[in-house]
């Protein structure tokens, strides 16, 4: 019965991603983009449930580690005739390395569990309220170094020029790592531990679980993760400083709300359910054809409709649409296979 | 570093500025334990509200009543909608909440008015400057100072002298034993979110001076600062955060002014360095006397 | 017969999956003190906050002069006339003694400043004074004058002679004496047994959310039978 569970608890998110990917490989080239830009999504919103999720600590801060991420992946990929114009005051050592795609985003995945392990030293001794606005002191000095520091990167410029590999492949597969890692840490003793220490920190204290050090190991993870994600990012869209700002702590912070926060399933129905809408009201931004009419929505709807969605479903079902729970066979199912079993 | 009288007036206006805000995130905190992000987009409203009036050509007077009517409506229904359906949820889901409710008032001011923005310039003549002892200094230094220790000053008698001041501070100590006693529950919250929208609305005309652009993401730079500023320098008491918010004004005021932006352009990483430091050190905060820590309503 | 000032029926409060209070029934009258004594975890407590308004009654009536006051908030609880000293005093200890009194009648009229202050002299001595400067039982004595101030009809104590010195105590259940003798219905929480039930009209032994027995205050010196009270 455990293991039936935690096959399920692995497969559908799996299957959801395959079936997204596949979705994927039908529709036109540009709608194509938005579906490759899901999965992406899908991971950051991993990232963000693998700690958020398993520890009940609140984080403004993971999407510094998808830029770091991304800066990590975008640097070291850039075709070095190129980097000159982007980043004239690159470090020598940063401007002479190249490597290509893979080992680029293992880098960058690298990098992001450093910077969280870097960051989560001292941040994992926070709860509640302070953790919220620690982590989110993280995001502003994060932006606000990469933002100017041109030693480091493109300063305010754009990340052009970066090779496009991030295909619905690609994507996947990221996705699907992101997804079997989150699902294997929760299945250990250590994500049992510290799925402990959410439901009552003092008594897994009692019984000698440290809550800072299966916090902190939760965070680097989850930052491994966050980084990867921001190489697949840097690997699909011309990224600067800006995309990995409040915009996108706010709509995966949504995604992850709104799905359910406690539950690998939760975040990544979240990821898929809040990338579609997006997308399609970017779309309607732009004009779209809905059953002969054409819809020709203003701009900023997106973030209006995903907005009202987040408040809604915080006030009214805050363990999210899936109520925070992993799916289960339905227990009508459940029983008819188990009697047959028995029978 | 280039320091002249102008600079720190600007930089004393600012302080007043974000001093206010302080006390209107920190009016609400006190009593609902609710750090309320939104809370420069009630800013932002009112600075619409001005453009609005601006723009047709309305006298000042009715563009300022205008910007606090909207301002106050905002508000109170920010409380009916949101935060009193979240009471009962922890201060973190509540700052995720009021981090929706941001995003969300910013999209909607993009979807009304265009991401341009929008000019509020009836109060610009505040920008020409005095003469004081011999130094120009520009009105709006001076008026925003005053208006600021004005509106403080009051606050203090407010919640000095008057039941419900001692009804509010009651609250924000022991919530619970100050409702034994008779003390609205309601009563307190929603005179605290209104003068907290008085705040943003007078933040808002004063912030149009210097700023008479008012675009979907108005005052959400400032916002982020006070935040800071409010936890910098204790959130658990009104006079703490208080001084936390005037001390960041104060302090990207004059390094803004004074610096070369090669240097001033890191000022928000230090700014949150020590925000954190003292998140980890001092959690109640840097203006306590030390042992109080900042409690979160159980 | 005339209606009780206070009168619990049939009360259930619970906590989760805790019953800490399994249908008690009890009344208090004008001019009356009952005590309500029992072991730790007995559901004192859980009483007097259900009669308050701050946990929502399981089942069973809380009745103020014959009207019920469930589902009422605490303010409103508060505001009709029944004042709680609660469990550890409570006290503002940043605001000034003055303001705690005047936070008492937060909910009702200013009560009569004088006859309090003739009950407890060291609240008018020390009134400008921060409150968390006073001792425990100066506390104890501002936390009953905070109550008193509004004149409620009925005033319920939890625990209050908690961490007093055998003399602080002594004059605290006097202050209570005078208290009923001016009209007020008094239902006492205590651990003291023996002197609470010397000072009741009546006392009853709450154990696991049940009463087991009421005592007369003749039974005060009865210690075999306060004893097995207990233990039963
Ligand atoms: N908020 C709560 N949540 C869960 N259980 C509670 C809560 N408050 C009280 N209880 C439980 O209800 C039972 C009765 O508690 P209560 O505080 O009423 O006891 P008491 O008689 O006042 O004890 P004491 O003499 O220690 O003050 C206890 O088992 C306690 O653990
Ligand atoms: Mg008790």
């Amino acid at each position: 019965m455990r293991r039936a569970r935690a096959a399920l608890e692995l497969l559908a998110p799996v299957l959801l991603v395959v079936l997204v990917a596949l979705f994927g490989t039908i529709v036109s080239s540009s709608t194509q983009t938005y579906v490759v830009t899901t999965l992406v999504n899908v991971a950051i919103v991993v990232a963000l449930y693998l700690f958020i999720g398993n520890s009940g600590v609140l984080s403004f801060g993971h999407i510094s580690f998808v830029a770091v991420g991304a800066w990590t992946a975008g640097i070291l990929s850039m075709p070095a005739s190129e980097k000159p114009a982007i980043m004239p005051s690159l470090v020598g050592f940063l401007r002479d390395t190249t490597v290509g795609n893979v080992p680029s985003l293992a880098l960058a995945a690298a990098v992001g569990a450093a910077y969280a392990l870097l960051v989560g030293l001292p941040l994992m001794r926070l709860s509640g309220l302070a953790a919220g606005i620690a982590t989110f002191g993280v995001l502003e000095i994060t932006h606000n170094v990469l933002r100017y520091w041109e030693k480091i990167g493109p300063g305010l410029n754009t990340f052009s020029a970066v090779p496009e590999t991030t295909g619905l492949l690609q994507a996947c597969v990221g996705a699907l790592i992101a997804i079997v890692v989150a699902f294997a840490y929760q299945w250990s003793r250590y994500g049992r531990m510290l799925r402990a220490t959410r439901e009552d920190p003092a008594a897994a204290r009692a019984v000698g679980v440290s809550v800072y050090g299966q916090r902190l190991l939760a965070f680097t993870l989850s930052g491994a993760v966050a980084g990867l994600a921001g190489g697949l990012y840097v690997h699909l869209l011309p990224v600067n400083a800006e995309s990995f700002y409040l915009d996108l702590t706010f709509i995966t912070l949504a995604m992850l709300v709104i799905g359910g926060a406690t539950s690998l399933w939760g975040a990544v129905v979240g990821a898929v359910a809040v990338s579609a809408v997006d997308s399609f009201l970017a779309e309607a931004e732009n004009g779209v054809n809905v059953f002969g009419r054409t819809l020709d929505l203003p701009s900023g709807t997106r973030i209006v409709v995903v907005g009202t969605l987040m408040a809604l479903v915080l006030i009214l079902r805050p363990a999210g649409l899936t109520g925070g729970r992993e799916l289960r066979v339905p227990r009508a199912l459940r029983r008819s296979v188990l009697t047959k079993f028995s029978a | 570093m280039t320091v002249d009288w102008q600079t720190i007036a600007d930089a004393f206006g600012l302080g007043g500025m974000y001093a206010l805000m302080a006390v209107g995130i920190g009016l609400v905190f006190g009593v609902l334990r609710l750090v309320n992000f939104a809370y420069g987009q009630l800013v932002m409203a009112g600075a619409y509200s001005l453009a609005f009036a601006y723009e047709r050509g309305w006298p000042v007077w009715v563009g300022i009543l205008l910007c606090f009517a909207v301002v106050i409506v905002l508000s109170v229904a920010m409380d009916w909608v949101v935060f009193r359906p979240l009471r009962t949820q922890t201060p973190a889901v509540m700052l995720v909440a009021t981090f929706a409710v941001a995003f969300l008032l910013q999209s909607i001011a993009l979807l009304w008015f265009g991401s341009l923005g929008k000019i509020a310039a009836s109060l610009s003549s505040l920008n020409q400057p005095w003469t004081v002892g011999g130094v120009d200094i520009r009105k709006i230094s001076i008026v925003a100072t005053v208006v600021a220790a004005g509106c403080l000053l009051a606050l203090v008698l407010l919640l000095g002298r008057t039941n419900v001041g001692l009804h509010m501070r009651a609250a924000a100590l022991d919530f619970r034993t100050a409702r034994l006693l008779g003390v609205r529950a309601n009563r307190v919250i929603g005179t605290a979110v209104l003068l907290s929208g008085l705040l943003a609305a007078t933040v808002a005309v004063l912030m149009t001076v210097q700023t008479p652009l008012v675009t979907p993401d108005f005052a959400l730079r400032d916002t982020i600062l006070v935040l800071a500023g409010v936890v910098l320098g204790g959130m658990n008491r009104l006079i703490s955060a208080t001084l936390g918010g005037f001390a960041i004004g104060f302090a990207s005021g004059f390094l803004g002014g004074a610096l070369p932006t090669n240097q001033s352009q890191y000022l928000p990483s230090f700014l949150f360095a020590a925000v954190i430091l003292v998140l980890l050190i001092r959690p109640g905060g840097l203006f306590t006397r030390f042992g109080q820590q900042a409690a979160e309503r159980v | 017969m005339t209606t009780p000032a206070l009168e619990l029926d049939e009360l259930e409060v619970r906590h989760g999956a805790v019953q800490a209070v399994r249908g008690i029934s009890l009344t208090v009258d004008r001019g009356e003190i009952v005590g309500l004594i029992g072991p730790n975890g007995a559901g004192k407590s859980s009483t007097l906050h259900a009669v308050m308004g701050l946990v929502p009654p399981g089942g069973g009536d809380v009745r103020l002069h014959g009207n019920s006051v469930v589902g009422r908030s605490p303010e409103d609880v508060a505001r009709s006339g029944i004042a709680l000293v609660p469990e550890g005093r409570r006290i503002f200890a940043e605001l000034t003694v003055d303001e705690n009194l005047r936070l008492g009648s937060a909910g009702r009229r200013f009560g009569d400043l004088d006859s309090v202050y003739e009950l407890f002299p060291v609240v008018r001595d020390f009134r400008k004074r921060h409150a968390g400067a006073l001792s425990g039982g100066q506390q104890q004595q501002l936390a009953i004058a905070r109550a008193l101030i509004a004149r409620p009809e009925v005033l319920l104590l939890d625990e209050p002679s908690l961490g007093l010195a055998p003399q602080m105590v002594d004059a605290v259940f006097e202050a209570l004496a005078q208290i009923r003798d001016s009209g007020i219905a008094i239902l006492l929480v205590e651990q003291r047994a023996q002197r609470t039930v010397a000072l009741a009209d009546r006392s009853h032994v709450l154990a696991n959310g049940r009463l087991r027995l009421t005592l007369g205050p003749d039974a005060a010196n009865d210690t075999e039978t306060l004893v097995s009270a207990y233990l039963s």
